[in-house]
């Protein structure tokens, strides 16, 4: 039985409504309902970040959430840092600094970046370690994503 | 060699864009069309027949449309040694191995559907240490093995458990022994470890009404993957396409196939649909490839003064349930086994065996983490025994240009002195830092080399289209996982074209349309793919002369390029643009000259040799890339905590392509190396695994991961592309050994295994007492 | 994707239904324990009671009976709470070592306790300040002092029917310093191999430990050669540790080392909390 629920939403800006099937991640429910593929999946417990999404302006696990919990919600993905071709500082300042190497944890990192700097403009060290412990990079981008985002807090 | 424009400049990555945007496709965002879902039943029972499989239930259930079994598959599949079937036939041989595969119109009925199904098994006794595997009464895991299919350069034992035994005989260890002062041997143990790539095995397949199969995949290797399919299924190469995306992250678990073949028949059945197959992390973590563990046996000669006269090396690696790969990472580790020493005698031997554990494979390293733990912890030990430094106990022995490696190769453009000492000048060896009161501090050094572990006829090529307006399309075969290869290959195309990188545009691989690439493995792809790319551009760049030279009636040896404007060097004012020269391709008076330009190249080792079945001399290196690790610790000796307060590693280039890139490379190969040191093994109970999620798989993470100063030292390579040799594997490898040497350094304990646990360290600190 | 019903209400009297309608009903708060644990097949709930409507299980107050948090309150609130962060900071510190900042802005401390892991990581700050849990369901409210609340792995003192409406840390607050120590493999994110917490009230002290028994245990062997006899060499006091302890091995950690880290963390946390 996959019982589906209305969901009313507010996806990077845009105010949607849809049906949520009952038993679908957030996660699963972003990449193949709103066809917003820049979230990821690596793991599926809460352990890797890849899936990060900003919920309410928090960064959240997206597979340990309900898609039906959406609703009254705000989303934001990955897609929305960067509008009308103009990229976001964080995006920037990753590419800058090579933060990166085969791009599969980077939305959920800027994600994470994003809701840091956000509440800790300046963060230090332990900040940025705090706010992203949670994001596993195994191409071990980790010195670059510290300097990419000390970077973009003095832009 | 004049200025290099491109090469050696930090130029941002190719695929920089898409991957900070999110727009980067990765395998899984390019599943589209109607989607029919594949999923496994996987063994619950190590070792065992099958007796039952009862696919009625599973078949009848709303939304299935097939369900597959091993004996819908004609053909076993393998790289070297072909002993894999795609599921089990009659037999499972490891925990998880697939039995069935069910396939629905969506995920949640192909999963319901599995636990429909049912299997009865014969239990058999099974075997998961490579010791017991090796004993005459041992029970036998591939009682075909005999009759496989096998490279002629493998050597499995029929009748036996044994799938390769490499042997090598360099000099005369008994001599070698008898010059000795000292004798020391030591056991060694390295355990499994999961790549655990973030991003899991995905495939997807489709057939198309004219018999046309495409497969999406996860693959380090498109057109491997092309050959094995092609051969499993008995199809010609022109109907089968291997798409390629980015890949989030290899590490070597994507190399050869695996998961694609599943879905093959599944498209064939159902034409139109797309089949798609995506691992979880958890049958990532387990049915795809792990690292070998290694049990091993170090004994060394060594003459007072430092100098290593005899190595005998005894490798028995636990291949597991399939070694279709492994058998190579058994033999690699063979031929390199003296590390970067040279070492006058050495007798190896290196056997990979059957258990019935997960299957072994490639990891970045291809055996010489495992093979090099053990050199750079002999060579403390003989340090210590000979009250000597560490360091120059590496000095001595260590590699220069001229000396042979364990399989008599001659190497040329090393300076592993300079590896090692910009390391050790960097963590202040030989100065003793004062610890915080509980805690204790060392420092550890290790080396490292390796070369590519590849046939001698892998081969790489290259084409570069030019467009009308001078811009150019390089296409390759090689696949961009990280390593930014996309961003280095392009470096090269552009100075050897002398057009700018913004004008060259360059994509992943799909085998329909990019030429053909071995595996991107190895650590070999800038210098394999790279000299193709170098001469495809040089033979696009003659062409451009030639019709220069005929437009503008001057001798081509007058010509010059300037990546804008071809000009006779004699009168500057005869000149035609790139884009007059590539769009016209005719004189003024509408005479032809020549079509429109694409340069091609290609390439393939030639100082590469077999080696000798009985003594494993030859050349089996491309080139060799060496390296060096430096650590300095502080170790909390009640807890065992160990934090790494210095961590330096260098690695010799050859020549930076990309600096940054390379930079980032050097770090990411050293985080892989630190957490494999503290925190990573995979365990088993008899065959299962126990820890296949990230829940209990523990990676390093930023808040573990100290600052690294890296360095690229820069000896040319001869005959790479502007003296560029592969460095992708080798920054892992020194990690583990380093750390281990900084703990003993502090401690006073040696370790002969990995991770080094707080737990671990503290029962070492209490077998001490 | 997994087969169930779903429903919020913010109604409480509508939740009790609920919860009594099926046999296998799930409240939902922060969902990362309950999501994993179907995901894995360890919860196959009937239906989920998503509670995140409830208001009453949103205070977060401090008031002449200590500081009440509600079930849903999360644990990036709790520690960003300034009556927390000044008066118990043990209990922070405990919020803190959950999981990543992601998991903490979902997890909430009554998920953690409900979850009943014997290595939930604010129990053993919330033993140590004898904490209460309010308890709610249609038959009334009653309050349940926290280390009666563990019954075992997985299983806590709810009957059929209620609710965790929140958790009150009493006063008087502590007088004296309190730390929270967590042993793991990683030092990241990762489950404690260990869990210790000391708080001391003046001269006096309080000991929890966590992940070396079926559930959250007080150490009272320590606080009893402490408190009644005492004891100011540190170590012979933490040494009493394992009288209180019966720990297991598995992958994060063995027997032996849990007993012998314990007793570590228990020490320093006795010279941190109670001076050299
Ligand atoms: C990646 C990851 C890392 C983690 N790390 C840690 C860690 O380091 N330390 C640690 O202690 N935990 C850890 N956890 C576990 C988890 O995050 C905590 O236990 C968390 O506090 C649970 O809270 P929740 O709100 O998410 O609970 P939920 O998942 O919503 O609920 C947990 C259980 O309690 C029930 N429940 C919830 N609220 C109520 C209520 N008000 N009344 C009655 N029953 C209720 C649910 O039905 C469910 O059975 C981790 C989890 C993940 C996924
Ligand atoms: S996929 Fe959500 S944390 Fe890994
Ligand atoms: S860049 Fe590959 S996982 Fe982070």
């Amino acid at each position: 039985m996959s019982e589906k629920i209305t969901i009313s939403f507010t996806i990077n800006g845009d105010k949607e409504t849809r049906e949520a099937a009952v038993g679908q991640t957030l996660l699963s429910f972003i990449r193949d309902e709103l066809h917003l593929t820049g979230t990821k999946s690596g793991c599926e417990i809460g352990e890797c970040g890849a899936c990060t999404v900003l919920l309410n302006g928090k960064p959240v696990n997206s597979c340990l959430v309900l898609a039906v919990e959406l609703d009254g919600k705000e989303l934001v993905t990955i897609e929305a840092l960067s509008k009308n071709g103009k990229l976001d500082k964080l995006q920037q300042t990753f590419i800058d600094h090579a933060a990166f190497q085969c791009g599969y944890c980077t939305p959920g990192m800027i994600i994470s970046a994003k809701a840091l700097l956000e509440r800790k403009p300046n963060p230090s060290d332990e900040d940025i370690n705090e706010a992203l412990s949670g994001n596993l990079c195994r191409c071990g981008a980790y010195q670059e994503i510290r300097a990419a985002i000390k970077d973009a807090a003095k832009k | 060699m004049s200025e290099l424009k491109c090469v050696g400049k930090a130029v941002t990555r190719k695929d920089a864009i898409e991957k900070v945007t999110g727009s980067a496709e990765f395998i899984e965002d390019r599943f589209l069309g109607p989607l029919l879902y594949a999923k496994m039943k996987k063994s619950t029972v190590a070792h065992g027949k099958i007796k039952k499989l009862d696919l009625s239930k599973a078949l009848k259930h709303p939304g299935v449309k097939t369900v597959l079994t091993g004996k819908d598959y004609k053909n076993k599949i393998g790289l070297y040694l072909v002993d894999r079937d795609f599921m089990a036939v009659d037999k499972v041989r490891f925990w998880g191995e697939p039995v069935a595969l069910v396939v629905a119109s969506t995920e949640k009925a192909a999963a319901e559907a599995v636990e429909l199904i049912e299997v009865d098994y014969e239990e058999l006794p099974g075997v998961f240490d490579p010791f017991e595997a090796l004993k005459p009464e041992a029970p036998l895991i591939h009682e075909e093995l005999g009759s496989y299919e096998v490279v002629p350069i493998f050597y499995p034992k029929a009748g036996t458990n044994v799938a390769n035994h490499f042997k090598l005989r360099k000099g005369d260890t008994e001599k070698g022994f008898a010059e000795a002062d000292i004798v020391i041997e030591k056991e060694y143990y390295v355990p499994q470890m999961q790549h655990v790539p973030i991003e899991t095995h995905k495939a997807a397949a489709h057939w198309s009404p004219d018999g046309k199969l495409t497969v999406w995949s996860t693959a380090q290797s498109p057109n491997v993957v092309r050959q094995l399919l092609a051969k499993a299924f008995e199809m010609p190469m022109h109907k089968i396409r291997v798409i390629s995306s980015y890949i989030g992250g290899g590490f070597g678990c994507k190399a050869g196939a695996s998961l694609e073949g599943l879905v093959v028949p599944v498209a064939q059945k159902f034409p139109g649909y797309v089949v798609r197959i995506v691992f979880n992390r958890e049958e990532d973590m387990q049915g795809t490839f792990t690292r070998q563990a290694l049990y091993s046996t170090l004994k060394t000669g060594v003459r007072k003064d430092g100098r290593i006269t005899a190595l005998e090396y005894k490798m028995i690696w636990d291949g597991g349930a399939y070694t279709e790969y492994g058998v190579n990472i058994v033999r690699a580790a063979g031929y390199s086994s003296s590390g970067a020493y040279d070492i006058p005698n050495v007798k190896t031997d290196s056997y990979c065996v059957y258990t019935n554990n997960s299957i072994g494979g490639p990891v970045r390293g291809f055996g010489m983490c495992e093979m090099q733990w053990g050199i750079e912890r002999q060579i403390d030990y003989i340090a210590r025994e000979l009250n000597m430094d560490p360091l120059e106990v590496r000095l001595i022995n260590g590699m220069k240009k001229g000396s042979t490696t364990a399989s008599g190769q001659v190497v040329h453009d090393v300076d592993y002195e300079k590896c090692l000492k910009t390391v050790a000048d960097q963590i202040g060896w030989g100065k003793k830092e004062q610890p915080e009161k509980g805690k204790l501090r060392g420092k550890g050094i290790a080396g490292l080399v390796k070369c590519p572990a590849q046939p001698s006829n892998a081969a790489s090529s290259a084409i570069i289209r030019i467009n009308e307006d001078g811009t150019a399309h390089v296409m390759i075969g090689a696949t961009e996982m990280g390593q930014g290869m996309l961003t280095a290959i392009s470096q090269i195309a552009s100075e050897a074209l002398n057009i700018p990188i913004e004008k060259i545009d360059i994509k992943v691989p799909d085998t329909d349309f990019t030429p053909y690439e071995w595996q991107s493995v190895g650590s070999r792809i800038t210098y394999t793919c790279g000299t193709s790319v170098k001469r495809a551009a040089e033979d696009a760049l003659g062409q451009i002369y030639y019709i220069a030279a005929n437009l503008l009636e001057v001798p081509v040896e007058d010509l010059t390029f300037d990546g804008k404007i071809v000009y006779s060097t004699k009168d500057p004012e005869i000149k035609a643009t790139i884009r007059e020269v590539a769009d016209s391709c005719k004189k003024c008076t509408g005479e032809g000259i020549a079509g429109p330009i694409i340069g091609k190249g290609s390439f393939v080792p030639k100082n590469m040799t077999n080696l000798d079945p009985e003594t494993g001399q030859g050349n089996p290196g491309m080139f060799y890339c060496f390296g060096a690790t430096g650590v300095e610790v502080e170790v909390d000796i009640e807890t065992g905590v160990i934090k790494v307060l210095q961590l330096a590693t260098s690695i010799d280039a050859g020549k930076a392509i990309n600096p940054q890139l390379c930079t980032v490379q050097l770090h990411g190969g050293t985080i892989m190396g630190l957490s494999t040191a503290l925190y990573e093994d995979v365990r088993f109970d008899k065959g299962v695994m126990l820890n296949r999620n990230f829940t209990d798989y523990k990676i390093a993470s930023i808040d573990n991961t100290p600052h690294i100063e890296s360095f690229i030292i820069e000896t040319p390579e001869t005959n790479g592309p502007y003296g560029a040799r592969g460095i992708g594997e080798q920054p892992m490898i020194g990690v583990a050994p380093a750390v281990a040497n900084a703990v003993c350094d502090a401690l006073g304990v040696e370790f002969n295994t990995f991770p080094l646990t707080p737990e671990r360290v503290w029962r070492a600190l209490k077998e001490k007492k | 994707m997994l087969s169930y019903e779903y429903i919020k209400t913010g109604d409480l009297q509508e939740a009790f239904k609920l919860l009594e309608s099926r046999e296998h009903v799930y409240p939902l708060a922060g969902g990362t324990d309950l999501i994993v644990g179907m995901r894995g097949g360890k919860f196959v709930p009937e239906l989920i009671l998503d509670l995140k409507d409830i208001e009453e299980f949103k205070v977060l107050t401090e008031d002449n009976k200590g500081i009440t948090i509600g079930a849903l309150v999360t644990l990036n609130e709790i520690c960003q709470f300034k009556p927390v962060v000044d008066n118990i900071p043990i209990l922070a510190e405990g919020c803190h070592s959950v999981g990543s900042y992601m998991i903490r802005n979902r997890a909430t401390i009554a998920g953690n306790i409900c979850n009943a892991s014997p290595a939930a990581d604010t129990s053993a700050p919330l033993y140590c300040l004898d904490a209460v849990v309010n308890i709610i369901g249609s038959g009334g409210s009653r309050t349940v002092p926290v280390d009666e609340f563990f019954n075992g792995p997985g299983q806590n003192a709810l009957n059929k029917g209620e609710l965790v409406q929140s958790v009150t840390v009493l006063k008087p607050y502590p007088e004296g310093k309190g730390v929270y120590f967590k042993a793991s493999r990683t030092g990241s994110v990762d489950l404690a191999t260990v869990g210790v917490a000391v708080q001391s009230w003046g001269d006096r002290v309080k000991v929890a430990v966590g992940a070396v028994a079926p559930t959250p245990v007080r150490a009272l062997s320590v606080e009893n050669a402490v408190n009644e006899y005492g004891e100011k060499d540190w170590s012979k006091a933490a040494a009493l540790v394992n009288n209180d302890i019966s720990p297991i091995t598995d992958l994060r950690g063995s027997r032996e080392y849990r007993y012998h880290i314990v007793e570590v963390l228990v020490r320093r946390g006795l010279e941190q909390t109670m001076g050299v």
